[in-house]
């Protein structure tokens, strides 16, 4: 059985924020993009996450997933399928050559995009990998109990209740919570060095939205020093001390206590203590995407020292966008793959020149 | 506490004992203070806070503290440290230091006094190589000699090498 033919300018592999990012610029260049999303349906992590607003939007970006999403169907210049997977792929004398495979689970729903159906493949002048990074599973710091300890969550895990409603006054109403911050980053007994610049910011938007929901809640902030890189960052952070309790210190451990989790942490000048909790979350990190080396496999792309794909070093014609290439929050993630589209459309134009020149 | 105490060249003293070079590391997260069961039973033994007091250059206050001899060397604190600092590591260093400026309790002498005379700290008599031997093994000797090398130390006249009792 031979293969679909397509032939398209670029090729996008992930359908998040960054891969949409990218092809909505691209359409605006003129340039013609396919983009593909293994899963069945488009939008990667931001589409399970709440929106934090309070009194006022917290600029937390998740809404940007629904505006990119509403761009791409309306540019003609896109094509995109989801529960698809670059299975091979081949250097060519400008471009590539890439092997579709569909994956199962695909379904038509709303919104931009279709389930590729066959296998297919695809000649293209360049790739960019927006396949976003993992989250720390936070199963790999047994001493904070997630997994084992009743009541301890991992942010994304707060993240869908949130978002699906499961916290408020009818349903889970914890009296005390507690962010740990930092897990899974900053960490040398990991190998996990750097910031992942986006948990100091989830936690206390989340944790200013438990506070509204739930008025009589307590919030705590365990933490070594908060880090966010948004907008009226500094406007925000004192009226947030407020709000919440923030103790500066990394717990030794989360234990299983009577009543629900217990944390173990030392105050300046004070002994140790344990305090119990209804809610732990943890603020996991993120890192690199989980299938680098496949990816590494398929397209020879180059590695950072920490594991990030990056563009530098790699073979030409492609290019990394988005959380792939590094920690970042969904904003800086389309500005991201903006630099990436761009030079992408550089490429195209070149080559386009020199066959016709 | 007034700036002009402190002695910013003290971390730097540190960190270049045997050991010491962890403490560049610390961003003062209190992990290890969280889990130091010494801490948890008297509450001014905070490894957070020695190591605040070095970086600060508090020289003074931290080598003559009784506190820095506490620590049981558990390494709890390195476990749950993010940074590897090795705090255990860190502190052998500042107890170098204090130890070569005579801050060494009188405990750590009588320890490092019965290993130049012993080789160890319990001394092997005849009732535990009489245990050996009925096992079969060789009786232990008392050799001395290397600590003595090591902590730079001789005992008292008449008792060096002397058989056990
Ligand atoms: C717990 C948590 C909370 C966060 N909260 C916030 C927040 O409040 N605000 C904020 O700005 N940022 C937040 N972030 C960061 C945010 O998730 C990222 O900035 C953003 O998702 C990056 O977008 P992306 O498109 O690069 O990657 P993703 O959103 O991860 O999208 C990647 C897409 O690629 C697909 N894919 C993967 N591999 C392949 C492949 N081989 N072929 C085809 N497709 C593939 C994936 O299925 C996915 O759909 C949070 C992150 C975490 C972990
Ligand atoms: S940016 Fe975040 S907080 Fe603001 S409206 Fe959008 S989803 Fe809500
Ligand atoms: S953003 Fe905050 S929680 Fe996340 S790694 Fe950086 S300092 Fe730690
Ligand atoms: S090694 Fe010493 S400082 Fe570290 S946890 Fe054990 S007793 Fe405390
Ligand atoms: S756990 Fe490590 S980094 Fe944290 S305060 Fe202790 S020594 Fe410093």
């Amino acid at each position: 059985m031979t293969n679909a033919q397509l032939d398209t300018p670029v090729l996008i592999l992930g359908g998040g924020v960054a891969g949409l990012a990218a092809a909505v610029d691209l359409a605006r260049r003129g340039v013609a993009a396919t983009l593909i999303e293994r899963e069945p349906r488009l939008g990667g992590r931001a589409s399970q996450f709440c929106c934090k607003a309070t009194e006022a939007c917290a600029r937390c970006g998740a809404c940007r997933l629904g505006e990119l999403l509403a761009q791409a169907a309306q540019l003609p210049q896109i094509t995109i399928y989801t529960a698809a997977l670059a299975v091979a792929a081949q250097p060519q004398n400008d471009g590539w050559q890439v092997d579709l495979a569909p994956q199962p689970g695909g379904e038509i729903g709303p919104g931009a995009g279709r389930p590729l159906r066959e296998r297919t493949t695809l000649n293209t002048q360049a790739v960019i990998l927006a396949v976003g990074g993992g989250a720390f599973n936070p199963a790999g710091k047994t001493r904070f109990g997630h997994g084992r300890v009743q009541g301890v969550f991992s942010a994304l895990e707060l993240e869908a209740m949130l978002s699906q409603g499961a916290l408020g006054p009818d349903g889970l109403a914890p009296a005390k919570v507690a962010f740990i911050q930092c897990v899974g980053s900053r960490d040398a007994s990991l190998g996990r060095l750097w910031c992942s610049r986006v948990c100091c910011g989830y936690a206390l938007r989340m944790g200013r939205v438990i506070r509204k929901l739930l008025p009589d809640s307590e919030v705590t902030f365990f933490h070594m020093d908060v880090q966010d890189y948004g907008r009226a960052w500094e406007d925000e952070l004192p009226l947030m001390r407020h709000q919440m309790r923030f103790v500066r210190a990394m717990p030794g451990e989360v234990t299983a206590g009577d009543g629900g989790p217990q944390v173990t942490y030392a105050l300046a000048g004070e002994q140790a203590q344990k305090e119990g909790f209804d809610l732990v979350v943890l603020s996991v990190g993120l890192g690199p995407p989980n299938g680098a080396s496949a990816l590494g496999e398929l397209f020879g792309a180059a590695k950072d020292d920490d594991g990030f794909l990056t563009a530098d070093g790699g073979p030409a014609g492609v290019f990394v966008a988005g959380a792939a290439a590094g920690p970042r929050s969904l904003n800086e993630s389309i500005v991201h793959a903006g630099l990436a589209a761009s030079a992408a459309a550089v490429r195209v134009a070149s080559l386009t020149e020199a066959r016709h020149g | 506490m007034r700036l002009n105490d402190c002695d910013p060249g003290f971390k730097h003293e540190v960190a270049a004992e045997p050991g010491g070079a962890g403490i560049r590391a610390c961003f003062a997260c209190a992990a290890c203070s969280a889990r130091c069961p010494v801490g948890a039973n008297r509450p001014a033994y905070d490894p957070r806070r020695i190591i605040r007091l070095t970086l600060l250059g508090r020289r003074e206050e931290v080598l003559a503290s009784p506190l820095i001899w506490l620590c049981s060397s558990c390494y709890s604190c390195g476990e749950v440290c993010p940074q590897q600092v090795r705090f255990t590591e860190v502190l052998t260093a500042i107890k170098n230091i204090a130890a070569r400026e005579g801050h060494a309790p009188p405990s750590a002498k009588i320890t490092a006094e019965l290993l130049a005379k012993q080789g160890r700290l319990l001394e092997v008599t005849d009732f535990e190589n009489d245990k050996r031997s009925g096992l079969g093994l060789p009786p232990v000797q008392q050799r001395p000699e290397d600590f003595q090398a090591i902590l730079g130390l001789k005992p008292s006249e008449g008792e060096a090498g002397e058989e056990p009792r």
